[in-house]
């Protein structure tokens, strides 16, 4: 019987230089003592041997541009690429030394995939779409020289309006607890993105967070409190900076009623910092 | 929703390094085809992506094409 045997979230701009553009030394402190905390759950991931690591993310306009915005696509195949953008700015810019192709666990993917469509989970699928840095930032930062387990990449529609609900990720999450327990592998999850940040997605505002509503999100994951979790609004996600939660959404139903520890939160004008471990 | 229009102009700039050249030599000719408003046209033109993202364009997109992005 197969177990998810790892829980983490985190914070998906994993790099100094970036912040310490963009805040100062204190942002290059901040987001270096949270890769440091990001690294020993990746110890501790490695540590359990996980046959498959879902890495639940969002996509920044660089995969699906217009063509198409799945609310939820999982990636199958056998690799996946590292997202190619030359001049690479900002965040992009995060991706510029990693490693360009990753193995994926094509058998627990489809498994997902396919018990998910059949279970009422109108699910996408991709075998093209390459990761940006929501996924591959924290992937190498957990693992640094490390073998990374073959990935399940799976895209949350955090921005793109109309979203998924919270609601429906945390469903979507079950219904990965239940394929991952049918199946034999152990597994690991993350979430990634966030915490407030962006609010609104106004430039202006751009250097804004809601530390108290952070902070609520975080006691109810503390406490294995999820049904408050369920009533979370697009709108409020909106407002609030806390788009990417969504991701976390999914991984919450992966491991209710778990409880979470922090292990690391910072905060930042341009974001709050965190990383959060599950106890399974 | 934004519109359409201005998220794909700002993919096409991130993602087509020929047309972001263009744009940057010629920013009329090289929107001269484009469907947009005025006030859309003028922000393009005048480079004003805090306008652009007021007038619908995604945040991501306005803080990422290199050489023009908002920071």
């Amino acid at each position: 019987m197969g177990r998810i045997v790892f829980g983490g979230a985190m914070s998906h701009v994993l790099d100094p230089d970036y912040y310490e553009r963009a805040c100062g030394s204190v942002g290059r402190q901040k987001v270096e003592a949270a890769m440091a905390e990001i690294a020993r759950m990746g110890e501790r991931c490695s540590a359990r041997n996980p046959d498959a690591l879902i890495v639940v993310a969002d996509d920044h306009l660089n995969a699906f541009s217009f063509n198409a915005v799945p609310a939820i696509c999982v990636r199958i195949g056998r690799y996946v690429q590292r997202m190619a953008q030359d001049h690479a700015e900002a965040f992009d810019k995060v991706l510029d030394h990693m490693p360009e192709r990753y193995p994926l666990h094509e058998a627990l993917a489809n498994r997902i995939l396919e018990v998910g469509l059949e279970s009422g989970f109108d699910l996408a699928l991709s075998w093209e779409a390459p990761v940006d840095h929501a996924f591959l930032s924290p992937v190498n930062t957990m693992h640094g020289t490390r073998p990374i387990p073959p990935l399940v990449p799976i895209w949350v529609n955090c921005f793109v309006a109309p979203q998924p609900t919270a609601r429906r990720c945390f469903a979507f999450g079950r219904h990965i607890a239940r394929v991952v327990a049918a199946s034999p592998w152990s597994v690991g999850i993350i979430a990634t993105g966030g915490l407030s940040h962006f609010p609104e997605l106004s430039l202006p505002r751009v250097g804004e967070t809601d530390t108290v509503f952070d902070r609520k999100l975080i006691h109810w994951m503390e406490e294995g409190e999820h049904e408050p979790l369920l009533e979370l609004t697009v709108g409020e996600l909106h407002k609030s900076g806390e788009h990417e939660f969504l991701n976390w959404m999914v991984l919450l139903g992966a491991v209710t009623p778990a409880r979470a520890d922090v292990r690391y939160f910072g905060e930042l004008p341009r974001i709050n910092l965190a990383a959060v471990e599950w106890r399974l | 929703m934004s519109r359409y229009e201005v998220n794909s102009l700002l993919y096409r700039l991130k993602k087509d390094p020929e047309f972001r050249a263009r744009f940057v030599t010629d920013p009329e000719a090289a929107l001269a085809g484009a469907d947009l408003t005025e006030a859309e046209r003028a922000a393009f033109i005048a480079r004003d992506m805090r306008k652009v993202n007021e007038l619908g364009g995604y945040l991501h997109l306005v803080m990422s094409i290199p050489g023009l992005a908002a920071h």
